[in-house]
C-alpha cells in the first residue's frame, strides 16, 4: 500500500497544493524554474502538507487558509533537500539526479534560495508573529541540526541522546511544526495544538528512525540510491548504534568508515547490519515514538481527520519504503 | 556627526549583526559572516543624514546586513570542491543566517519586512542564475544584474522605509565597490562569474580589463557628480567618499601598471 492512498480524504486538496506548489516556482530564470520543477516533480511523501491540512481540520477549516502554511511549509523542507545534496555531496535522490548532478553546486544553492524566499514570501501573506516566531525557531533548530550532524560524523563512539537530539531538529520539528501551525492558523484551541505540535513530534522521531532503518534494509533500487547511504558519508543512525554493542560489528564499523567503499565492501556491511539484531532494537524505539503519537491522537476529538492520522501513523511505522 | 561618530555607529551595529549570528561550529570551519562596511555605511545613511530612525528600522538594517551575508555565504560554496567540512558548513552557515534574519524580523513583529527581503532575495537569486543560463550576451544585461545583485536588498529596506532618495548615490558606490573587486581579481588572474560573462562578452581579458578601468573612472564621476545633488554634511560626504578611495587608488594604481 502506498501512503497517498492514505491521503484519499483530502486529495481535492492535495491536487490543489500540488498546483500551487508548481506556481510558486515559477520563476522568471528558466534555469531556476527548471530546477525547482525538477525537484517539484522528483515526488516525495508531501507529509508536512497532509499534516497541514490534517490539523486544520480540529479548527475552521478553509482550505484558502491552509494552503498558506501547507505550501511553504513543503517548500521550506524542497529548499533544504536541495542544499543538502550538495553537502553530502549526493548524485540521486529518488532515483533522479540532483539539482547539483543536473546542473552544479552554484545553481542548487541558487535554486535553494530561490524556493527558501518564495516560502517566506508566501507564507508572510498570513500576519501572524506568534506563528512566523514558531516557524523561524524551528528553521534555525534544522540548521542547527544538520551542523551538529556535520560534527558528529564518522563519531561511532557518540551516545543514544546525540542521535536523537539530532534527528529531533533534523527531522521532527518541521513536521512538528507542521501540525502546530496548521491548527494554529485554523484557529484550533490551545490545548488541541498543544496535542498536535506533540503528535508531530514523535511522529516525526519515529519517522526518521524508520528512515534510518530503511537505509540498510531496502535495496538500492527501492531507496533510489546506495543502500548504506548513511554510513558511507559518515552519518551514525540509530541502527549502527543499535548494532556497535556487538564487537565484531564494531571493529568492521571502526575499519571502514570514514572509505571509499567498494559495493562488495558497502553491500557486506548493509547485510551485516540488516542480519543483526539491531535493525529490531532500533524498530521497537521506533514504536515507542509511535505509541507516544498516538497516545497525543486519542486526547484530540475523534473525526475522519484523527482517523487519517492514525493511519498516516501506523502506515509510518510499518513503511517499506 | 562627525567621522569618529560614524565609525563608532558602524562598528557598533556591525558586532550586533556579527554577534546575532554567531555559531560556534560555523565561526570555527568557516570564514565567517561577511559583513561589509561599506554597506553597513549605505544601511545607516539615513540615520547618519538625520532622518527619524527607530529601533525597529536599525533592526531591520542589521537584517538585511544579515542577509547579504548569508547569500555571499553561499556564493562561496565551490564547484570543483567534493562535500568537505568548510563546505558543508558554508552551506549550512547560509542557511542559519536566512534563519536568524527571519526570526530577528518576527520577533520584531515586522511581518512586511520579512515579505519584502524574500522578494528581494528571489530578484538577486534569479539574477544570479541568469549568469549560469547563458543568456546573457549584452553588456548592459550585465551591468544591469551586476546592479541587481548588489542593490536589491538594499533597495528594498530604502524603499520600505522611505529612504529611496539615497538609492541612486549607494547604487553608485556599491556597484563602484564591486566592480573594483572584480578588476583586482582579474589582475590577480583570478576568474569569477562575473569576469567570465565580460571575457565572453568582450571576447578578451585585456577588453574586459580596460572595459573595467572606464566602468571605475565613469562611476566614479557619476559619484561625485551625484554626491554634489545631495543635501549631506561635509563629514558624511567625505566620509563616504572616503569608502570608494581604497578602490580608487587600487583602480588608478592598476591603470597606470596597465
Amino acid at each position: 500500500m502506498k501512503l497517498k492512498l492514505l491521503y484519499s480524504d483530502i486529495k481535492p486538496e492535495l491536487d490543489l497544493i500540488e498546483q500551487e506548489l508548481e506556481q510558486a516556482v515559477d520563476s522568471e530564470s528558466p534555469l531556476l524554474n527548471d530546477a525547482s520543477l525538477h525537484l517539484l516533480q522528483a515526488g516525495g511523501k508531501r507529509i508536512r502538507p497532509v499534516f497541514v491540512l490534517l490539523a486544520g481540520k480540529f479548527g475552521n477549516y478553509n482550505v484558502d487558509v491552509m494552503k498558506q502554511v501547507a505550501v511553504p511549509l513543503e517548500l521550506i523542507h524542497m529548499a533544504s533537500l536541495v542544499h543538502d545534496d550538495v553537502i553530502d555531496d549526493s548524485e540521486i535522490r529518488r532515483g533522479k539526479p540532483t539539482v547539483k548532478a543536473e546542473w552544479n553546486n552554484s545553481v542548487a544553492m541558487y535554486t535553494g534560495d530561490f524556493i527558501l524566499a518564495r516560502a517566506l514570501e508566501y507564507i508572510t501573506d498570513i500576519d501572524s508573529p506568534r506563528l512566523h516566531h514558531v516557524l523561524s525557531k524551528t528553521m534555525i533548530e534544522v540548521c542547527r541540526g544538520e551542523i551538529i550532524q556535520i560534527e558528529d560524523k564518522y563519531k561511532l563512539d557518540q551516545n543514544l541522546r546525540d542521535y536523537l537530539r539530532r534527528i529531533k531538529r533534523k527531522t521532527a520539528l518541521l513536521i512538528s511544526s507542521s501540525c502546530e501551525l496548521g491548527a494554529m492558523v485554523s484557529g484550533a484551541d490551545e490545548k488541541t495544538v498543544r496535542h498536535l505540535r506533540k503528535f508531530g513530534y514523535y511522529i516525526g522521531m519515529s519517522f526518521q528512525i524508520i528512515d534510518d532503518i530503511l537505509d540498510f534494509t531496502s535495496s538500492d533500487e527501492e531507496l533510489g540510491k546506495p543502500a548504506g547511504s548513511d554510513f558511507l558519508q559518515g552519518n551514525i543512525t540509530l541502527p549502527i548504534l543499535c548494532a556497535r554493542s556487538n564487537p565484531e560489528i564494531y571493529r568492521l564499523l571502526q575499519t571502514n568508515l570514514n572509505k571509499d567503499l567498494t559495493d562488495e565492501e558497502r553491500l557486506r556491511i548493509v547485510q551485516t547490519i540488516r542480519n543483526s539484531p539491531a535493525i529490531n532494537e532500533a524498530k521497537a524505539i521506533s514504536e515507542r515514538y509511535l505509541s507516544k503519537a498516538l497516545k497525543e491522537l486519542n486526547e484530540l476529538p475523534k473525526g475522519p481527520a484523527r482517523k487519517t492520522m492514525r493511519n498516516i501513523a501506523f502506515f509510518i511505522g510499518k513503511r517499506k519504503f | 556627526m562627525n567621522e569618529q561618530q560614524i565609525h563608532s555607529k558602524i562598528t557598533s551595529v556591525e558586532i550586533d549583526v556579527l554577534r546575532a549570528v554567531k555559531q560556534r561550529t560555523l565561526e570555527k570551519f568557516t570564514e565567517g559572516p561577511s559583513v561589509q562596511r561599506e554597506r553597513l555605511f549605505f544601511l545607516l545613511l539615513p540615520f547618519f543624514d538625520q532622518n527619524q530612525w527607530s529601533d525597529d528600522i536599525e533592526e531591520s538594517a542589521k537584517t538585511v546586513s544579515i542577509v547579504y551575508a548569508a547569500l555571499h555565504a553561499h556564493d562561496q560554496v565551490k564547484q570543483d570542491i567534493l562535500a568537505t567540512k568548510k563546505q558543508q558548513l558554508t552551506v549550512l552557515a547560509g542557511d542559519f543566517y536566512s534563519g536568524i534574519y527571519y526570526q530577528m524580523l518576527a520577533s520584531a513583529n515586522n511581518i512586511a519586512m520579512i515579505q519584502r527581503l524574500a522578494t528581494a532575495i528571489i530578484k538577486v537569486s534569479e539574477k544570479k542564475a541568469a549568469f549560469y543560463d547563458g543568456n546573457i550576451y549584452k553588456i548592459d544585461e550585465i551591468e544591469q544584474s551586476i546592479y541587481q545583485i548588489e542593490t536589491e536588498l538594499l533597495s528594498s529596506f530604502y524603499h520600505f522605509y522611505g529612504f529611496e532618495k539615497y538609492m541612486p548615490l549607494a547604487g553608485l558606490v556599491l556597484t563602484y565597490i564591486r566592480y573594483g573587486t572584480e578588476l583586482e581579481c582579474l589582475q590577480r588572474g583570478g576568474q569569477s562569474l562575473v569576469i567570465r560573462m565580460l571575457n565572453q562578452t568582450l571576447r578578451h581579458p585585456l577588453h574586459t580589463e580596460r572595459w573595467l578601468k572606464d566602468k571605475l573612472a565613469s562611476l566614479y564621476e557619476d559619484i561625485l557628480w551625484t554626491a554634489d545633488n545631495y543635501a549631506l554634511t561635509y563629514e558624511l560626504k567625505n566620509f563616504m567618499l572616503h569608502q570608494i578611495t581604497p578602490h580608487q587608488h587600487k583602480a588608478e594604481q592598476l591603470t597606470r601598471e596597465g
